[in-house]
């Protein structure tokens, strides 16, 4: 009985083990696996790497994957995606799309708090997000 | 053993032809076929043996169905399944829930997902779905309910009588960690009798699996357990790569091993603290989850998730583990030796909690045969019966770790039997650390797209809460033809009404949590 | 004023007084265990506990009163109306005259009875009835359970509790809380009764439903126990109820047994307090730690263990006495 008492006092005069979250972020485990990205064309950075070949619609188990569009600019082999959306209401990360990508043009992303008000704030277009990020750095 | 169930069932069920298969590929050492009175002949002969029935599942082939019933022995490796045809249009089968109680809930599942009528059933009602189906879900085509059939299905409906009264433990209920609802017939404090409701989180995942290919059908079993979910990761990837017969890497092998003991104690520990809190001390569940924290933390360095971990491929692993996940173990193991100590004091050494847990909820060895509990509920009650020893999976058949069992049977031994297996499951990580290889973590040439060969394999492996079975029949195609799951705690459920009968509501609530159950996985 | 005093005279003028002072005594004391018991919970679970509003959240208790009061007052259909509109208010009654007899210090006390101790036991009593009356009310049978609960526990309790004061009040002479204080000059009674005040204090943490004796309120078996039912402002009065008994119950232990307001070089307020509050911490304390004991059990070790070995310290205490 009071050995329970002298593991919760101790306890008391402990240093907290929480961290407060808004305040004080922790690291991001880079294997971390948050909703799924585009990643740039290994040849030239400046365009997403996906070729709109629609692996990825065909193997995503929960369907979340959905209107891959793309076009074959000039002069190149294959098509560029211009359109990719991502249903990540559905999604439940399991990273099919990741590893089945012919052209490893996917990859998890570090965002680990989306937020949003109603479905469709979850509904991405990845290639819009691509060109956004593209802008930003 | 295997000879000799030949030879007796043979004598037993009179000129029946017993098929010996091969083990490595179907997970049983005996099949054979029966017509509904062998069958009772075969039931009460396993009865006798002392097996134990560990499974009943319906297939539907469309020109018949088949009803497989696994039995199974906790002391020897010994495996027979017996099947039995019906006839689509009426099918009919008589009961075994006479002779083994499991068969209860599992009769009752068949008749509502297949329509399967079982002669003498004492409560043929719904069980998992309520009002809305129309007709019966896993059959290949589509059977509609009869009106009769609806009505008979839902006729459960609590009654008060002149001196009790119904208290729904759950569905919204603190103690019942999800959304499980019993409904206890109570005298005063004393309960007369306990009904749980099920299919508050039934999301069908069996139907699912058949509609995807193996492969999109990875990230589900997690969502079954999802305190173990790298156990149900394990089966249904050793099951598919058994049934496909593809060899996987050592270090692969290993990795699979730290990882799942990883999160076998990491399901302990949530247990221990949701156990207290629902005995009401509070303070250790905020103990372990800074335990947990620490697992979390390791696997989610490599896994990339924290709990539906959904990390074993079919032929190794979705990435190898570095350097620092292996710092990251040996920190933990060494931390984790040091808070046992902690517990015993906060905890296992409390004159209330022993008093609250002593003598409740007693399974004798005859009655966990006979409702086929698994895992620490098993080895609680004094069976030595670990998957992991029995049927290793993975790099499990090199370790060597002993199987804690208890001597009473009670809430206590299980509490005991479950610390100390975070015990062995340390000592087990450290042996498979010890002897990981180098090497690739992937299978080569494993194809795209996995066509097993036809046939069926029943593949158990041990969760944190015990037997899971995975029964698969494959007719060729990328996507199982019937893939059914056995999951521990449905098993393990089955046997608290008998538990609650004339207990307080306290032991109740005592009796519930020593049982460790994870809803969804009984849901599905 | 002089006038006011005459016609009603000096005793009920301080009574009254007192009775406001007591008030806001009670609802500080509250906001502040309120406080102290999520922080001390937060760190006894290596927590911070609250620390957003205000300097290490101390301002939390009173945003959670606003956020209460700021509540509809929901009453469900099929209750049974005065018995669940008054629960909450009779709960609240016993809790104020009790106040009203504890001497803080020496000329701190509203009213020096000298049948204090029974006037504060009498009214404690009260508060059974009205747990027993949100459980019957509330047309509930978490709420029920948790109600007939209460009684038997509370009944149970009642006995050990009055027994392990007895012998204090032999040695002290007096029924008046403020002669007793007054006998412990010398000595605290805890000394020459310290079973007393152990059988006294597993009495008093059982009597305020505290874990692990909070079965009438087992979340874990019957949700919320009596007050399932209640929210906003009429919860708010239940959750004040509980912690000024809390407050209550340490105080009468520090009257009886610690010294009361007695205490070197420090105001006799001051040593009161500090007193009391260190039970109060113990009492927290104990929730952080313990799981909750079974219903049979509670009543087993009242019946079986406290209530005779109160009788056997009685007893010695009289012998010892009249030699």
């Amino acid at each position: 009985m009071l050995a329970g008492l002298g593991v919760t006092i101790r306890a008391m005069f402990q240093p907290v083990v929480t961290s407060q979250y808004p305040r004080q972020l922790l690291a991001i485990s880079p294997r971390f696996r948050g909703h799924i990205k585009l990643l740039a064309d290994a040849d030239n950075p400046d365009k997403n790497g996906c070729i709109a070949c629609g692996i990825c619609v065909r193997n995503c188990p929960s369907g979340s994957i959905k209107d891959i569009e793309g076009e074959k600019r000039e002069g190149e082999k294959r098509k560029t995606a211009t359109s990719y959306r991502l249903d990540f209401t559905t999604c439940s990360q399991c990273g099919i799309c990741v590893e089945t990508c012919p052209s490893n043009a996917i990859d998890f992303s570090a965002d680990y708090n989306p937020a949003g008000f109603k479905r469709e704030d979850f509904h991405y277009d990845l290639v819009k997000e691509f060109e956004k990020r593209k802008k930003s750095s | 053993m295997v000879e000799k169930i030949k030879a007796e069932l043979g004598a037993a069920l009179g000129g029946v032809e017993i098929r010996e298969t091969e083990y490595r590929e179907r997970g049983y050492h005996l099949s054979c076929e029966a017509s509904p009175g062998e069958l009772l002949k075969a039931a009460r002969f396993f009865d006798e043996c002392g097996f134990y029935l560990a499974a009943i599942v319906c297939v539907d082939y469309r020109e018949y169905l088949e009803l497989v019933y696994i039995f199974a022995n906790h002391s020897a490796l010994c495996k027979t399944k017996v099947t039995l045809k019906l006839d689509p249009a009426k099918p009919a089968a008589p009961t075994l829930s006479a002779i083994f109680d499991c068969a209860y809930w599992h009769e009752r599942e068949i008749r509502e997902f297949y329509g399967v009528l079982f002669d003498g059933h004492p409560n043929l009602t719904y069980l998992f779905l309520h009002e809305g189906i129309d007709a019966y879900p896993l059959r290949k085509e589509q059977v509609l309910l009869a009106d009769e059939d609806k009505k008979a299905l839902g006729a459960f409906r609590p009654e008060e009588g002149e001196d009790t009264f119904f208290v729904n433990l759950g569905p919204q209920h603190p103690s019942t960690h999800g959304v499980l609802r019993v409904v206890l017939k109570m005298d005063g404090e004393y309960i007369q009798s306990a009904e749980p409701v099920l299919g508050y989180l039934h999301r069908m995942h069996e139907k699912m699996a058949e509609n995807r290919s193996y492969l999109q059908f990875l990230p589900n079993p997690s969502r079954m357990d999802y305190l173990g979910a790298m156990s149900f990761n394990l089966g249904h990837v050793t099951a598919v790569e058994r049934l496909c017969g593809i060899a996987v890497p050592d270090r692969a092998n290993c990795v699979r091993v730290i990882a799942t003991e990883l999160n076998r104690i990491s399901s302990h520990l949530l247990w221990l603290g949701a156990y207290l809190a629902d005995l009401g001390a509070l303070t250790p569940f905020l103990f372990v989850f800074d335990d947990r924290e620490q697992i979390n933390d390791v696997l989610e360095a490599v896994t990339g998730s924290r709990l539906t971990y959904c990390y074993f491929r079919f032929g190794g692993l979705y990435n190898d583990v570095d350097e620092a996940f292996i710092a990251g173990t040996k920190a933990f193991i060494e931390r984790m030796r040091g808070r046992f100590g902690l517990y015993e004091k906060l905890v296992g050494g409390n004159v209330i909690f022993i008093n609250r847990t002593r003598g409740i909820g007693v399974i004798e060895k005859e009655r966990a045969r006979k409702y086929a509990v698994s895992g620490p509920v098993l080895r609680g009650a004094g069976i030595a019966m670990d998957m992991r020893k029995a049927e290793p999976c993975a790099a499990y058949s090199e370790m060597d770790f002993d199987i804690p069992v208890g001597t009473r049977g009670d809430a206590l031994d299980m509490y005991r039997v479950r610390v100390r297996e975070m015990g062995t499951a340390l000592d087990i990580i450290e042996q498979a650390l010890a002897r990981l290889p180098d090497g690739p973590v992937m299978a080569e040439k494993v194809p795209k797209k996995l066509k097993p060969p036809k046939g069926d394999l029943y593949h158990t492996v041990e969760t944190p809460r015990g037997e899971l079975g995975i029964y698969i029949v494959s007719d060729e195609s990328d996507r199982p033809y019937r893939m059914k799951w056995r999951v521990p705690s449905f098993s393990n459920l089955m046997i608290f009404p008998e538990l609650a009968r004339g207990n307080l509501l306290a032991d109740a609530v005592a009796i519930l949590g020593s049982l460790d159950l994870v809803i969804p996985e009984i849901d599905r | 004023m002089e006038k006011i005093i005459s016609i009603m005279g000096w005793e009920t003028v301080k009574t009254i007084v007192g009775l406001v002072g007591v008030l806001i005594f009670v609802v500080f004391n509250a906001l502040i265990l309120t406080w102290a018991e999520r922080k001390v919970a937060g760190h006894m679970q290596r927590r911070i506990g609250p620390k957003e509003v205000g300097p290490f959240g101390l301002i939390q208790p009173i945003a959670d009163a606003i956020k209460l009061l700021g509540k509809e007052i929901l009453t469900p259909r099929e209750v049974d109306r005065p018995l669940y509109w008054l629960a909450p208010v009779l709960i609240f009654v016993p809790v104020l005259v009790s106040f009203v007899v504890i001497p803080f210090d020496a000329s701190l006390q509203v009213r020096d009875m000298n049948a204090g101790i029974l006037v504060i036991l009498a009214f404690s009593s009260l508060s059974v009835l009205s747990i027993l009356m949100a459980g019957w009310g509330s047309n509930n049978k978490y709420a029920l359970i948790g109600a007939i609960r209460s009684v038997a526990q509370n009944i149970a309790y009642e006995i050990p509790l009055l027994l392990a004061l007895l012998p204090v009040i032999m040695m002290a002479n007096s029924f008046s809380l403020k002669a007793i204080v007054e006998a412990q000059q010398g000595l605290w009674f805890v000394v020459c009764q310290p079973i007393a005040f152990f059988i006294y204090f597993i009495a008093a943490v059982a009597e305020t439903n505290r874990t692990p004796f909070d079965l009438p309120e087992a979340e874990s078996e019957l949700v919320a126990g009596y007050h399932t039912e209640y929210s906003g402002m009429r919860f708010a009065l239940f959750f004040l109820a509980e912690y000024t008994n809390i407050f209550i119950v340490s105080a009468i232990a520090v009257t009886f047994f610690l010294g009361g307001y007695q205490g070197p070089f420090l105001p006799g307020i001051v040593w009161f307090l500090l007193k009391s509050y260190c039970l109060v911490f113990v009492i927290i304390w104990l929730r952080w730690t313990y799981p909750r004991v079974r219903f049979d059990q509670l009543l087993n070790l009242s019946w079986k263990a406290l209530i005779p070995l109160a009788f056997i310290n009685l007893l010695v205490t009289g012998g010892l006495l009249k030699l």
